[in-house]
């Protein structure tokens, strides 16, 4: 079974994201490489034209993320419930309201792009799809 | 089916502090002015729902407009001049002038998000001249929205302002409903976000001033979405808290722009509040 972190969960969420129509409309221009770390651990996806094209599991000091986004886990697992509560429901949201949700990184890019990125952030919970 | 909504928009032009502003405003029906005032960096379309809705229109006579610099409103003279920065003063001063240059009398004035909170400072300043004020997710003081991403040479404003707000609606709204929004949200101004949020995050302190709120001169119902992050019930409470005779409720699975998200939904927590303005 996939659990958030892991591998398997990573490979789901790659999937969602490529097969995702919308993001083959909006994502023409989002190529970047961004983090998402859980507690200690890193994961750093790289995305070109809005699809995901690697997920690297143990980056190592060249994975260059150009942002990202560091949680502990009980604030992810909040995000990533079907039905999110108040003030964990979307990455803005958390950005304002929960403290321990950080956008680490040059915000500029992640601002940027931050329309496909919301839906990608979005995409994380399969129910979104 | 095709058919025409009786909604009709207009343009009135508003003498606002010595400038004059031509003004879009949209209307429906007949009975007690009721003004509703779209949130920041929108227009009035937002209030569509509720301008096509009989049980209201039958009711009051709804006029949503648009401020200076957003929607159909063109900005005043020599705009290009000064940078866009709404405050607390000079919104509740196109308010004013709107129902003053319409001629409306005892007005309620309904508002949702910094709309939610002039209307507190407009039942401050002239509670003897309204009704009364219905504030959608109303708070007295909200720091914490603006930042310089909103506004910035290497970003498209339309769609960071349309996504930073999208993350406003509940879960629960329906998928159209947002996308909806998001498109208005889209449509404004270069800075016209930042400049409202500007007044939302820095200028706007009721905090004190609202317990001067007379509610026997001027009703006071408020309404909030349980999802809304901007403004959260928290905010709502500690307003409903202040002003005495003060009526509020938490709308569940709701967010920050109700009359949009699910006007279905809104409209069972409302309609007693507007109720209420009549009796």
């Amino acid at each position: 079974m996939a659990t958030f972190p892991d591998q398997a969960w990573f490979s789901e969420f790659q999937a969602r994201v490529n097969q995702d129509k919308e993001l083959s409309v909006i994502g023409n221009w989002f190529s970047t490489r961004f983090s998402i770390t859980v507690d200690d651990s890193r994961r750093v996806l790289v995305v070109n034209s809005g699809q995901i094209t690697q997920c690297i599991m143990a980056p190592r000091f060249d994975s260059r993320p150009v942002f990202g986004f560091r949680a502990p886990m009980a604030i992810w697992q909040k995000f990533l419930t079907p039905n999110p509560p108040p003030l964990y429901n979307d990455f803005f949201a958390m950005l304002m309201r929960v403290p321990d949700f950080v956008l680490e990184g040059d915000g500029l890019v992640a601002m940027q792009n931050a329309r496909a990125l919301q839906r990608l952030m979005n995409l994380m919970r399969k129910e979104s799809v | 089916m095709s058919h025409i909504e009786p909604i009709t928009g207009r343009y009135v032009q508003v003498d606002i502090n010595g400038a004059m502003h031509r003004i879009f405003y949209e209307e429906a029906g007949q009975g007690t002015p009721l003004i509703c005032l779209h949130t920041a960096g929108a227009d009035s379309r937002q209030w569509r729902h509720l301008l096509n809705d009989p049980e209201v229109t039958s009711k009051f006579r709804v006029l949503a407009f648009d401020l200076p610099y957003h929607g159909r409103s063109t900005p005043p003279d020599q705009w290009w001049l000064r940078k866009y920065q709404l405050t607390a003063q000079g919104y509740a001063d196109v308010i004013r002038a709107f129902w003053q240059a319409l001629g409306l009398v005892k007005p309620v004035v309904m508002g949702c998000s910094m709309g939610g909170a002039i209307v507190l400072k407009i039942a401050v300043d002239y509670q003897k001249e309204l009704t009364g004020i219905v504030g959608l997710e109303s708070a007295a003081f909200a720091p914490g929205r603006y930042n310089e991403f909103l506004h910035h040479p290497a970003i498209h404003g339309g769609e960071l302002c349309a996504s930073y707000t999208m993350g406003l609606c509940a879960p629960a709204t329906p998928e159209a409903n947002k996308r909806e929004n998001w498109w208005y949200y889209a449509q404004g101004g270069p800075g016209v976000y930042a400049g409202d949020v500007h007044f939302y995050s820095f200028d706007w302190d009721g905090r004190e001033s609202i317990k001067t709120i007379d509610t026997g001169l001027c009703k006071v119902s408020l309404l909030t979405g349980e999802y809304d992050y901007s403004a959260t019930p928290a905010m709502s409470e500690e307003v409903a808290a202040s002003i005495a005779g003060s009526r509020y409720t938490l709308m569940k699975d709701m967010g920050h722009f109700p009359m949009i998200e699910d006007w279905a939904g809104l409209k069972r927590y409302l309609m007693p509040e507007l109720d209420s303005m009549l009796a």
